[in-house]
């Protein structure tokens, strides 16, 4: 994988304007506007059905959109106004499928040399451009083999090998490891990751999985519903999510209703039952809910201050980890921490968070 | 920059343009001229109750054998691979040869097998297929490997998950195939009744050779004789089509109101397995399988050579004689059959080639692109399904003897006919095909740099390939032996191989009608042949 380039990628930027999708008569995505920056990964995170992969495919040009513009590397390849739409072959990209899409009537040197012999590049220099790809991504000794002949790893080598090849400024990811098992997983998003480095790739990522998201990304945008609920970088999203919906899908197990004041110049949130938690950050209009992580809830078998008393009802062996289950009248607290001997199921504890891990959104 | 319409978007248009004007004008042609005509069936009740007789009969003969079959022929059976091919073959084999083939065995004088009957039992015992049983029977048997094969497929679908669950729910076999198998297969035998009564009451082969004699009218011999008749009854004749589309339409309307309160998530999963639900008695079950296709195939089969090889067909055994003077006769005497075969080899070629390219064209616009009316083309080039050969002939030849085109009387107008015929089979076996291809696949193309066309030529037609050689020969063999709309269309200059067999039963000799039928079964089987041996050498070079 350290391999150099001897043509340097054209790092080039990717801008989406008000683009807007129908599917008959739904909207699957809705006047979003993004742009990843030359050279990095821009990721579309969110559930299912939020109009990640829609976007993604209307960037490659596989669907129409109705509104909007995109431009890649400073050419506009769609413009709704403008009519402008180019057809997938001229955009000048490529693409990772969550199938893979591995041509079962080639081989993998064929595979790879496919998009090369389509975008004309000279005969003479075909096979080295393809191998070398298919080196970058330890598969030069495979190349001669069948396409239906390799294991799923492989599969996503191939696909990987296919995409770099034709040596694209900008390549798309439609959620590329959900069908590989957790190991090659983890080992394979560290791969793509220094790949994309050295190479100097713009890459746009789709995933459902927020910490594929947040490990690869410079910028993640979280998608729900067709729009876009926060974009930031990948400790933006994840230490300050703006929106509930955020906080749910990046893992913020604690969003509890509270009533929120300023006191002092501090933003406080009151629990039900009396509890008062410090926040960081601005309180926002109308009501609203105190968000922390399990990680972050200190717990103790003496009171102490800023800490409320709570039955330990349930404690979880995780492996590294123990989640334990807190109720406090009828809040309910999520708390995580290493293996203890004093918090054994039932025991009365106080719970505490640091302000700077504490904040608000809207109910 | 101005857009220009993208290959796939010309594609989608020209396709739906062709499918429109195929299917369109006949069918507006039957309804709007039949229905100024009279109502001519109305003055033949007894044949109208003959079609109904018929249409149910051989509906739910056919039903019974191929949804029986189907369950026989679950996993577990001895031979399974052998029979499920044997079991489908009468749908290559045109029901006019079976007919002929059960009228020299079953006929109450000269039939072999009254022959055998009468020696053994003194002249007691008759079984007598000229007759309106006869008549339904032999056409379900030609028609039940519809019913078998879509059954089979709903079978294959119920996971087996369902019928375990159900019996660690305490079910018992019985209970298991009552209140689970039985249900779930409900849709599919719905539709493959109606498919069957369809094709029933449009058949004319079967009706014409085994019914007509003994007066046994039903509506499609009752078009047949008004064309025939001086000057042909062009207006009655539409208005029986009518009534035949109008059945068609009735019970197609019917099955999907039904199938609309009742419907099924597809199901898919691991393969139905036989043995835990239901008896298990494979013997038995192969024997069905067995008896289906002695009576289906190879009796009418033997039957058909035993005519063809005889001297001439006698009731006394002393007299017959072996000879080849009849295969002679149809080979180098009969003036007609190698005008006949040469037509029926072109058209088999040519419609078979156009409705894999159009049937291919349509599936690829309805599963992958997002062009608006999709589904109502999907619904268009399925139609056929639900119009009887022989009315949309009838529709053909009103619209295109007053076309000023030169298509009336040449070997084009039967090449429409039959490919808007086969349309649905070309486009259900493409579709199948495609549905066995991610998308990702073509789209993987597109953005690596390949145009519309690189993607079609380099990925998509590879990958289908070898459906659409298989669905070619399927087509052409089916092609060479239509009756039912041939019938209808062919003049001197056109006339083609199963007409040919019909015009020598009406008016030969009946051993050379059995040899040319196996000259016509030994054509389209031969050149099918060559054409799949030519596929397989080019994709092992």
């Amino acid at each position: 994988m350290t391999a150099t380039r001897p043509i340097a990628a054209r790092r080039g930027p990717v801008t989406i304007e008000a683009l807007t999708v129908a599917h008959g008569m739904v909207l699957a995505v809705r006047a979003i506007s993004i742009s990843a920056r030359g050279g990095e990964v821009l990721t579309l995170l969110g559930p299912s059905g939020c109009g990640k992969t829609t976007t993604l495919r209307a960037i490659a040009g596989l669907e129409e959109p109705q509104e909007g513009r995109i431009t890649i590397d400073g050419r506009t390849v769609f413009d709704a106004a403008g009519g402008i739409n180019l057809p997938p072959e001229r955009r000048g990209l490529s693409m990772i499928f969550q199938s893979y899409a591995i041509w079962p009537h080639m081989t993998v040197f064929e595979n790879v040399a496919f998009g090369l012999r389509a975008r004309g590049i000279r005969r003479s220099d075909l096979s080295s451009v393809a191998r070398q790809s298919l080196d970058l991504v330890g598969l030069a000794a495979l190349a001669d083999r069948p396409a239906t002949r390799l294991s799923g790893g492989q599969q996503q080598r191939v696909a990987l090998a296919r995409s770099i090849a034709g040596n694209p400024g900008v390549i798309l990811l439609d959620e590329p490891l959900s069908n590989l098992d957790a190991q090659l997983r983890l080992a394979m998003r560290t791969e793509f990751r220094e790949l994309q480095r050295n190479l100097g790739l713009t890459a746009i990522y789709v995933t459902h999985d927020q910490e594929e998201a947040l490990v690869l990304s410079d910028c993640v945008a979280v998608m729900r519903d067709g729009v876009i609920e926060q974009a930031g970088t990948a400790a933006g999203i994840h230490d300050r999510p703006a929106t509930r919906f955020v906080a749910e899908f990046v893992g913020v197990r604690n969003i509890l209703p509270c009533d929120a004041a300023e006191e002092s110049g501090r933003t406080v949130a009151r629990l039900p039952g009396g509890a008062l938690l410090a926040c960081s950050g601005p309180a926002p209009d109308g009501p609203a809910c105190v968000c922390f992580r399990p990680i972050n809830v200190r717990l103790a078998t003496q009171p102490g201050p800023g800490a409320f008393p709570a039955t330990l009802t349930a404690a979880n062996y995780l492996g590294d980890l123990v989640q334990y289950h807190l109720h406090a009248g009828e809040l309910t607290i999520w708390a995580r921490g290493l293996p203890r001997s004093d918090l054994a199921e039932g025991a009365a504890v106080f719970w505490s968070v640091p302000p700077e891990a504490c904040f608000l959104v809207a109910a | 920059m101005a857009r220009f319409p993208r290959p796939e978007t010309l594609v989608g248009i020209l396709v739906s343009l062709i499918v429109c004007a195929l299917t369109l004008p006949p069918l507006a042609a039957v309804i709007t001229s039949g229905a100024g005509a009279g109502f001519a069936p109305f003055r033949e009740p007894g044949v109208v109750f003959n079609t109904l007789l018929f249409g149910f009969g051989t509906t739910i003969a056919a039903v019974i054998a191929g949804g029986g079959l189907a369950l026989a022929l679950a996993p577990g059976v001895p031979g399974r691979a052998l029979l499920e091919g044997l079991v489908v073959m009468p749908l290559y084999l045109t029901p006019l040869l079976t007919a002929m083939g059960w009228n020299w065995l079953a006929s109450p004088h000269s039939g072999l097998v009254n022959l055998l009957l009468h020696a053994a039992s003194g002249n007691s015992l008759t079984i007598n297929a000229v007759t309106p049983m006869g008549t339904i029977g032999v056409a379900a048997l030609a028609t039940a490997p519809l019913p078998f094969l879509l059954i089979s497929d709903a079978l294959r679908g119920i996971d087996a998950s369902l019928t375990e669950a159900a019996r660690v729910h305490g079910a018992t076999p019985r209970m298991v195939l009552h209140g689970i198998v039985l249900p779930l297969l409900a849709p599919a035998g719905l539709a493959s009744a109606v498919l069957v009564f369809v094709q029933a009451i449009g058949l004319f082969s079967v009706p014409a050779v085994l019914g007509m004699p003994e007066g046994f009218n039903v509506a499609t011999t009752e078009i047949y004789q008004l064309l025939e008749s001086y000057p042909p009854r062009f207006a009655d004749a539409t208005a029986w089509g009518i009534l035949l589309l109008a059945l068609a339409a009735a019970l197609t309307f019917a099955q999907s109101a039904l199938l609309r309160r009742r419907s099924f998530a597809t199901i898919t999963g691991k393969a139905f397995r036989v043995p835990r639900h239901l008896p298990s008695l494979p013997r038995l079950r192969a024997g069905f399988g067995w008896l289906y296709v002695a009576l289906a195939t190879v009796l009418p089969l033997l039957a058909l050579l035993w005519a063809a090889s005889m001297a001439f067909i006698t009731a006394n055994p002393k007299l017959m004689r072996l000879s080849g003077e009849h295969f002679a006769y149809v080979l180098f005497g009969y003036p007609k059959t190698w005008l006949a075969a040469g037509n029926s080899a072109l058209l088999g070629a040519l419609s078979a080639t156009f409705v894999v390219l159009l049937g291919f064209g349509v599936s690829w616009v309805v599963l992958r692109t997002r062009q608006a009316g999709r589904s109502l083309l999907d619904q268009l080039s399925m139609m056929p399904l639900s119009m009887p050969a022989m009315v949309f002939a009838l529709g053909l030849l009103w619209v295109y003897v007053r076309l000023p085109l030169p298509i009336y009387g040449t070997l084009g107008i039967l090449l429409i006919a039959y490919v808007t015929h086969y349309l649905p089979f070309g486009v259900r076996a493409t579709s199948a095909a495609l549905r066995q291809l991610h998308p990702e696949l073509e789209e993987a193309a597109r953005v690596s740099g390949a145009s519309w066309l690189r993607s079609m030529r380099r990925i998509t037609l590879p990958l289908v390939q070898p459906t659409v050689f298989s669905a070619w020969a399927l087509l052409f063999i089916m092609a060479m032996q239509e009756v039912s709309a041939s019938i209808l269309l062919y003049t001197s200059h056109s006339i083609v191989l199963s007409v040919a067999v019909f015009d020598l039963w009406e008016n030969g000799n009946p051993s050379d009608v059995a040899a040319l039928g196996f000259v016509q079964l030994a054509v389209s089987f031969v050149i099918a042949g060559l054409v799949l041996r030519a596929r397989q050498r080019r994709a092992l070079a």
